[in-house]
């Protein structure tokens, strides 16, 4: 997709918020991939209508785009050992951080997870940045077999973690890395309605206190004892330590 | 303030009860928080009064995730009026209303009439606050028994107590899940109300099918944008035969044409919701399209077309002769 600005400003784990032409619906969020020369890309699969109509769009069809979105990864500090957790299309959040950890040199390893091995997406590209890949498939077809925090598990630990997949994965590797006391930040999804932070739709718990929550005081009756934070405008990064997983 | 270059000569200005809006396009409650998010892509000065999300007397967490669902033309959701609470509210957010460039209306939500009174009556004298909307009609929150809006009675209990303690023009906001909206609407305006706003999001449930289980945490939603536009033109335009309070029409507006269908069917002005997430210039085109309709009608004051589809329309049709109160600081406010 061409567009200066949004190729220009967008920072890693940043999304935009697309309006898909067809039939009423709110508009469609999706991670910004890749993001150079004035042209930035997105991943993604048919998951349901707007997906579908995105994919069968004529090329050079105009389409509104609002962007970049969202809070970004905070770089490692100098020295520290950085590892990319992805799971599926959670690679998407990574394009940009790992090129933002070459230049700056730091240590970086990446992780990339997919059922199998005909699954795998976004492996050339971050090769492309000079990158090694540790892949992982569940069906044990290329690489480690097991999952993405299985692999975290088995290699030499790291300083910080970043992590992007889906809710089962992202919560494992909270775990770990709150068991671990490794520093640890996931970009998360929500089902999202406005995408700007006005609707309070795509909330997630965070324990009281975490500065992206509401921060409203607790009510005499309320037996809750978090906080929420809404993943479009105050996310979608958030700390393992803050996120609280409660189902 | 700059006039609307695409209205100049027109009157676009709209009155409920002593506030001046300078058009009659408003965001809708829930939809639009104070403005400040859709500021950075938009220009929300070009609505005539922006509405704030429903405020409690209490703070609430609201509902559990998933609290969104869209389905065929339209979304259903279920927030369960998460908010700060009046006293958060009042600190942390009322300073900044102050900065909102066009006029703003609060919107009041409780469990008791009580509730209801004492917030309104907080509410009065935050700057740029010329209306207070009472939300009696939220469908997404468990309320140990009915929803006011569901009775003439207990909408009167609450639109009487609020009118004694503020002074601020008041707004009832109605639901179209009652068998008929005329006695209740008439009751809001016997209670005093100034204006009366119509529809509140629709019931409604969506079910995953595949693990046969409600698709909201909270189950029951509230349905919003085009799937219900017909249910809230028929709201209005029942209503508008049985109370000559100004109607603020709402359900599912993406178009200047939209809009036309609940002027003509008796409103004197309309909200947006839903329409403000897919395109935050929803309203512009919006008065765009009512403009172009004026034009071609030869009409100059917007509230001339209020009512003209339905022959059993009560209300008012001029300004002047709504004008029973003093002016606002908003008079003036359009050119
Ligand atoms: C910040 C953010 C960034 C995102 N980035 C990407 C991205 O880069 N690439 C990408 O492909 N998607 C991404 N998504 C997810 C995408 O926005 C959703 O999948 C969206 O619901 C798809 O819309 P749709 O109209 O095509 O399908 P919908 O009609 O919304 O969904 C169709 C069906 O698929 C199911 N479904 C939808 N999404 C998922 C999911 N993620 N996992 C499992 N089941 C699902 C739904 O339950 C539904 O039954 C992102 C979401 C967020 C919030
Ligand atoms: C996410 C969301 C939150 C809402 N919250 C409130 C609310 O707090 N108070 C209220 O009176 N109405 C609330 N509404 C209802 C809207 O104000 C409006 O009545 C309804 O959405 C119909 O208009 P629309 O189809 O243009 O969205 C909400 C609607 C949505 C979509
Ligand atoms: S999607 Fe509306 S607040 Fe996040």
């Amino acid at each position: 997709m061409r567009d200066e600005r949004i190729a220009r400003d967008a920072r890693a784990a940043q999304y935009v918020a697309l309006d898909v032409p067809g039939t009423f619906s709110v508009r469609l969020p999706l991670g910004i991939w890749t993001a150079r020369d004035g042209e930035f890309s997105v991943l993604f699969q048919e998951w349901g209508d707007r997906t579908r109509r995105l994919a069968h769009l004529p090329i050079g069809e105009p389409l509104s785009c609002i962007g970049p979105l969202g809070n970004q990864f905070s770089a490692p500090s100098e020295g520290q050992r950085a590892t990319i957790v992805a799971g599926g299309l959670g690679v998407a959040a990574f394009w940009l951080l790992a090129r933002d950890l070459k230049a700056a040199r730091a240590h970086t390893t990446i992780v990339l997870g997919a059922r199998s091995k005909l699954s795998i997406v976004g492996r050339d590209e971050l090769a492309a940045l000079g990158f090694d890949i540790d892949i992982c498939t569940d069906d044990g077809s290329e690489g480690f077999h097991g999952s993405v925090v299985d692999r975290v598990r088995s290699r030499p630990p790291s300083d910080v973690l970043y992590g992007c997949g889906p809710p089962g994965m992202l919560r494992a590797l909270c775990r770990y890395a709150n068991e671990a006391g490794v520093e640890c930040q996931i970009s998360m999804e929500e089902n999202f309605g406005c995408s700007l932070g006005t609707c309070w739709g795509c909330v997630v718990p965070v324990r009281r206190g975490c500065p992206q929550g509401t921060g409203y005081p607790k009510a005499p009756r309320e037996i809750r004892d978090y906080d929420f934070a809404r993943v479009c405008a105050d996310g979608t990064v958030f700390r393992a330590s803050d996120v609280l997983w409660l189902h | 303030m700059a006039a609307l270059s695409t209205s100049s000569a027109l009157d676009m200005s709209v009155r409920i009860g002593s506030a001046l809006l300078k058009n009659p396009i408003i965001a809708a409650s829930g939809c639009y928080n104070r403005g400040a998010e859709y500021s950075r892509v938009t220009d929300i000065s070009q609505y005539g009064a922006i509405t704030l999300k429903s405020v409690t007397r209490q703070p609430r967490l609201g509902n559990e995730m998933p609290r969104t669902m869209s389905t065929p033309a339209g979304m259903l959701n279920a927030i369960g009026l998460q908010g700060p609470g009046i006293e958060y509210f009042l600190k942390a957010d009322a300073p900044a209303l102050a900065h909102v460039p066009t006029a703003v209306i609060a919107s009041v939500a409780g469990f008791t009439v009580e509730e209801f009174a004492y917030v309104a009556e907080r509410m009065d004298g935050i700057p740029n606050v010329v209306a207070l909307e009472l939300d009696v009609s939220c469908p997404n929150v468990d309320r140990e028994g009915e929803c006011f809006a569901a009775q003439p009675s207990s909408i009167a209990a609450v639109v009487a107590a609020v009118k004694k303690r503020a002074r601020l023009p008041v707004i009832a906001k109605l639901m179209p899940n009652v068998s008929d909206l005329k006695p209740i609407a008439k009751a809001a305006q016997e209670a005093g109300a100034d204006a009366l706003s119509l529809i509140n999001a629709v019931r409604g449930i969506a079910i995953d099918v595949k693990n046969a289980l409600p698709l909201l945490a909270n189950v029951t939603g509230g349905l919003t944008g085009p799937a219900i536009r017909p249910i809230a033109v028929h709201a209005v335009w029942e209503v508008a035969s049985a109370v000559t309070i100004p109607l603020i029409g709402m359900g599912g507006i993406e178009t200047g044409r939209d809009a036309l269908e609940f002027l003509f069917a008796g409103a004197g002005a309309v909200a947006i919701g839903t329409a403000n997430f897919r395109r935050p210039d929803v309203h512009m085109e919006v008065l765009a399209g009512i403009v172009a309709e004026m034009r071609g009608r030869g009409c100059e004051r917007v509230t001339s077309l209020t009512g003209l589809a339905n022959p059993r329309f009560a209300g008012s049709r001029s300004v002047e002769a709504a004008v029973a109160r003093p002016k606002t600081h908003l008079e003036g406010a359009h050119e």
